[in-house]
């Protein structure tokens, strides 16, 4: 699973995830993507489960771009301890994202496939999320 | 060279709030400017606007606006979008000005299908999808093909392998790569899914500062 090899604190603040994506909202490598739709934190479980799905329905041939990394320390405080006595300790990594973001894109396979591949990995996500195709794709056919 | 035509008027309120007026109006916000002309701000007309897009590459054509009667060659030089709604937000025309070359960045496309996606199960990855050109307005081409038919397992082709149409002059590095055919991906499946939860939190990165002696564990406290 993805997560940071060297960070400067071990623990963060939860934050608040206002507006929508600025960057990383087209799709930049591959040909289809993967748009999130709605705030939220993807965590590394998830990214790793849609990955995956993905390469498992493209099998061989094409290939698998990750465009979100979850550098988000979550903490969690044990089963049965009383309130207090400080913050939990670091248990999970999430990618805080936003609405516009895509999420993960996809080269090397015919457009039916992308769909179903992406339709997979997208319910192992937390976000609502839609499949984007590259723009000049449309441009490319003129 | 393609061409398309194009209705705008003249807009006087610039600003966010003018803005989206006009985008519930229905028309998008536009900005035209070029050599020795002033920046002008326009209204196009959206379905208008959206529906030329559709029939043309945008980068590539050359768009003859007629500005509240008069008329203008312009080039699109940008298109902001939604990020996720889709719909324009503004455009960006620039004038032509005769005699006078411009800078685009026109399509490459990949025609045919390589030997080593085809026989070997390779799969093309096309690095680079547009290359910088100074031509002629009047000479813009739609795009520029590539024939990757003979591309085998690992070969690559460069921007030098591109036939510059007449009268265009390719500006980019002649060195740099537009497509690879990688060799197929090795499914590398069984590591990560084996260890399951234990590791996933306990495997904690390093910090890059180091913790003061005294605060260790007890720094919520």
């Amino acid at each position: 699973m993805l997560s940071p090899k060297r960070v400067k604190f071990r623990k963060m603040f939860k934050g608040r995830t206002k507006g929508i994506a600025s960057r990383g909202a087209t799709v930049a490598f591959g040909h289809y993507g993967l748009q999130a739709l709605e705030p939220g934190w993807v965590s590394a479980r998830q990214i790793e489960a849609a990955r995956v799905a993905l390469t498992r329905h493209i099998k061989r041939g094409g290939k698998v771009w990750i465009r979100i990394f979850p550098d988000k320390p979550i903490t969690k405080k044990p089963a049965e301890t009383r309130m207090g006595k400080g913050k939990g300790s670091p248990e999970a990594w999430v990618a805080v994202v936003k609405p516009g973001r895509v999420m993960f894109e996809l080269e090397g396979v015919d457009r039916k496939t992308a769909e179903k591949a992406m339709a997979l990995a997208s319910a192992k996500l937390s976000v609502k999320s839609k499949f984007v195709v590259r723009e000049e794709a449309h441009t490319d056919a003129s | 060279m393609a061409t398309a035509q194009l209705t705008a008027t003249v807009r006087s309120e610039g600003g966010k709030g003018a803005a989206r007026k006009l985008r519930n109006a229905e028309k998008i916000p536009a900005v035209i400017y070029g050599h020795h002309r002033e920046p002008q701000m326009l209204a196009v007309d959206g379905r208008e606007l959206s529906r030329m897009l559709e029939r043309i590459t945008p980068e590539t054509t050359v768009v003859e606006l007629n500005i509240a009667g008069t008329p203008a060659r312009t080039l699109i030089r940008e298109i902001q979008r939604h990020p996720f709604k889709k719909s324009i937000l503004h455009v960006d025309f620039q004038e032509l000005v005769a005699g006078e070359k411009v800078t685009v960045d026109v399509p490459i496309v990949l025609v045919g299908t390589p030997e080593g996606v085809r026989n070997a199960g390779g799969v093309l990855d096309q690095i680079m999808r547009e290359v910088s050109v100074e031509v002629d307005p009047s000479n813009i081409p739609n795009r520029i093909d590539l024939d990757v038919t003979a591309l085998g397992l690992n070969d690559s082709l460069h921007v030098r392998d591109l036939v510059a149409p007449q009268g265009t002059e390719i500006l980019d590095d002649p060195d740099a790569t537009i497509c690879v055919v990688a060799p197929p991906r090795v499914e590398a499946e069984a590591a990560p899914t084996g260890e399951g939860a234990a590791a996933e939190g306990a495997a904690e990165p390093e910090l890059i500062r180091k913790p003061k002696a005294e605060e260790g564990e007890g720094e919520g406290e």
